[in-house]
């Protein structure tokens, strides 16, 4: 019978290293609390070794850090069962206390069970969450149609009447920053849309006149995007990312221990 | 003059929306026609999808939601017909958790009905949503069955003829990412570097301004940004297709090109706004100084 290395490792690295963690830990508090910083640099260093070490039990297409991402994409459904645990506790909580508002909550618990009803009905009568087989929607997509994505929509298109509004009451040349930015704000909204073709429409003596301003214009945001907002862009992208990689170096050394939410001096 | 001025600056916000209200619906029930210039960043990404020869695959990905499905449905549409047309085989996936997938469902249904032609399961796939974006893109980098083991259908991607050849993100031609958040940027910077695969992006606008910068360092190929992106693509589309105007000439169907028109007109009036508010600004502080 062969071995498969990289599933040892990972069996013992985050079966039996936690469970033996566990176990004595339950005498020792200060162990306890170690053990998931142990969990969290293996799991942060195997990726970074498959990228550097061409070995198959490591970055082969089983090796520990292909199974690592099998996972990670479990634990991100388990996030999600977690979210709606969440989201039960503090509405049945609401509800309960009959706080302001509560009503809203008994809404938002109903759409979690109906639409969760139908996804799960969908599951257990094969027939999905998409179409029927006979081109007829399932009781998750009709509820998806005609109630999540309008009601989406909705709440989104909200934010234009709100952008305009904000627009006329705060968006004031203040200082000499304000005022560049207002300039520069204006230039590209008038280079992204062809607004003076629209001006222009009742005039036809001055359609190509518009219609070569409206170019240069075209041109002149396209310059604004590619180089001051590109270069600016580029420099946050890079001091981000340069930021994630020392958090990550932290946590993959142990150094940050906020995630663990442990208190003061655990 | 003065009260003028406060009254202008005090102006009640429901005469805004009702302007607003105006100029998105008005261009919407009577077109206006307007016309579309086309950028650069467009241009690459069509003659690339372009430049594909038939039978290529290339992956497209749903990464968006309804709220800002008037921009990224046009340019996940035209990007598949346009696959249709050149008998590319694209492959759906859906990250997004707030309706990727119904959002893919419609397109795809679309699409399909639009060519009879098409088969499913040759010349296009669509596997569905799965949770975990990122982690589900690094999977992708090595195995696309460890991440979509089958289709929405249920049909073990081994079954299914246009994954043949096509073991990971590696062997596309072109990652198609039609985006609202992070998801899009992730294309970029996780898959991308380690699967060396071309990616095009096809952002809302308001996230836009960000992707110049990997456009700049050349690790996207293109962009179609916004809404004028997507009515970008429709207007090249139909200059190197006339035979897809009927889909874009249509009053029954919303397009990136006619939602241009309500967009223009939207951005004249919050121009004109910030015009008003500031000179009302600016010459009440010189009242106020005298």
């Amino acid at each position: 019978m062969s071995v498969d290395l990289g599933q040892l490792v990972l069996v013992l690295l985050f079966g039996l290293v936690p469970i033996i963690g566990i176990v004595l830990g339950l005498n020792s508090p200060g162990l306890r609390s170690r053990i998931p910083i142990w969990v969290a640099v293996f799991a942060g260093l195997i990726p970074i070794l498959a990228m550097y070490v061409p070995k198959s039990f490591l970055s082969g297409p089983t090796g520990m850090s292909q199974r690592l991402d099998d996972w990670l994409i479990i634990l991100a459904g388990f996030a999600l069962l977690l979210g709606i645990v969440n989201v039960l506790q503090n509405n049945l909580r609401k509800i309960a206390r009959k706080e302001s508002g509560w009503f809203f909550s008994v809404v938002l618990l109903a759409g979690l069970f109906v639409t969760g009803g139908a996804g799960i009905y969908g599951a257990l009568t094969k027939a999905g969450i998409g179409f029927n087989p006979d081109g007829s929607s399932t009781p998750f997509k009709y509820l998806t149609d005609w109630f999540f994505q309008p009601l989406q929509s909705t709440i989104f298109a909200l934010l234009a009447f709100f952008m305009a509004s904000a627009a006329f009451r705060a968006f004031r040349a203040r200082n000499v920053e304000a005022t560049i930015l207002l300039i520069a704000a204006g230039l590209v909204m008038l280079g992204r849309v062809p607004i003076l073709e629209f001006l222009a429409v009742p005039f036809p003596s001055l359609h190509s006149t518009a219609a070569g301003v409206s170019q240069a214009m075209g041109k002149l945001t396209e310059w604004i995007m590619d180089v001051p907002n590109g270069a600016a862009q580029s420099g946050i992208i890079i001091g981000a990312a340069l930021g994630a990689a020392s958090m990550a170096i932290r946590v993959i050394l142990g150094i940050e221990r906020g995630y663990l939410g442990l208190g003061r001096g655990e | 003059m003065r009260r003028f001025l406060e009254r202008l600056l005090g102006l009640d916000r429901r005469w805004i929306f009702l302007f607003v209200l105006l100029s998105v619906a008005i261009p919407i029930i009577v077109p206006i026609g307007l016309p579309v210039t086309t950028t650069e960043s467009t241009r690459k990404a069509f003659d690339f999808i372009e430049a594909l020869k038939p039978g290529d695959t290339i992956l497209i990905s749903f990464d968006y939601g309804p709220s800002s499905a008037p921009e990224n449905d046009p340019m996940a549409e035209a990007v598949m017909r346009q696959c249709a047309l050149k008998k590319i085989r694209f492959i759906v996936i859906a990250l997004y958790p707030l309706g990727g997938l119904n959002l893919a469902n419609n397109a795809v249904a679309k699409v399909a009905f639009e060519f009879p032609d098409l088969k499913y399961g040759v010349d296009y796939v669509n596997l569905g949503y799965k949770d975990g974006a990122s982690a589900v893109m690094r999977r992708m980098g090595d195995d696309i069955a460890g991440a979509f083991p089958t289709d929405q259908k249920g049909t073990p991607l081994a079954r299914l003829p246009i994954m043949k050849g096509i073991a990971s993100v590696r062997q596309v031609k072109l990652i198609f990412t039609v985006a609202t958040g992070i998801i899009g940027e992730w294309w970029i910077t996780q898959v991308h570097p380690q699967a060396g695969t071309p990616v095009i992006i096809g952002p809302t606008a308001v996230s836009a301004p960000k992707y110049y910068a990997f456009l700049n360092s050349g690790q996207l190929v293109g962009m179609l940004g916004g809404m004028k992106g997507a009515a970008e693509y429709e207007k090249l589309l139909r200059a190197r297709y006339p035979e897809m105007a009927r889909f874009y000439t249509s009053t029954h169907d919303f397009t990136a090109t006619k939602g241009m028109d309500g967009q223009t007109v939207m951005h004249l009036i919050v121009l004109l706004f910030i015009l008003l508010g500031n000179s009302a600004f600016l010459l009440s502080r010189r009242g106020m100084t005298r």
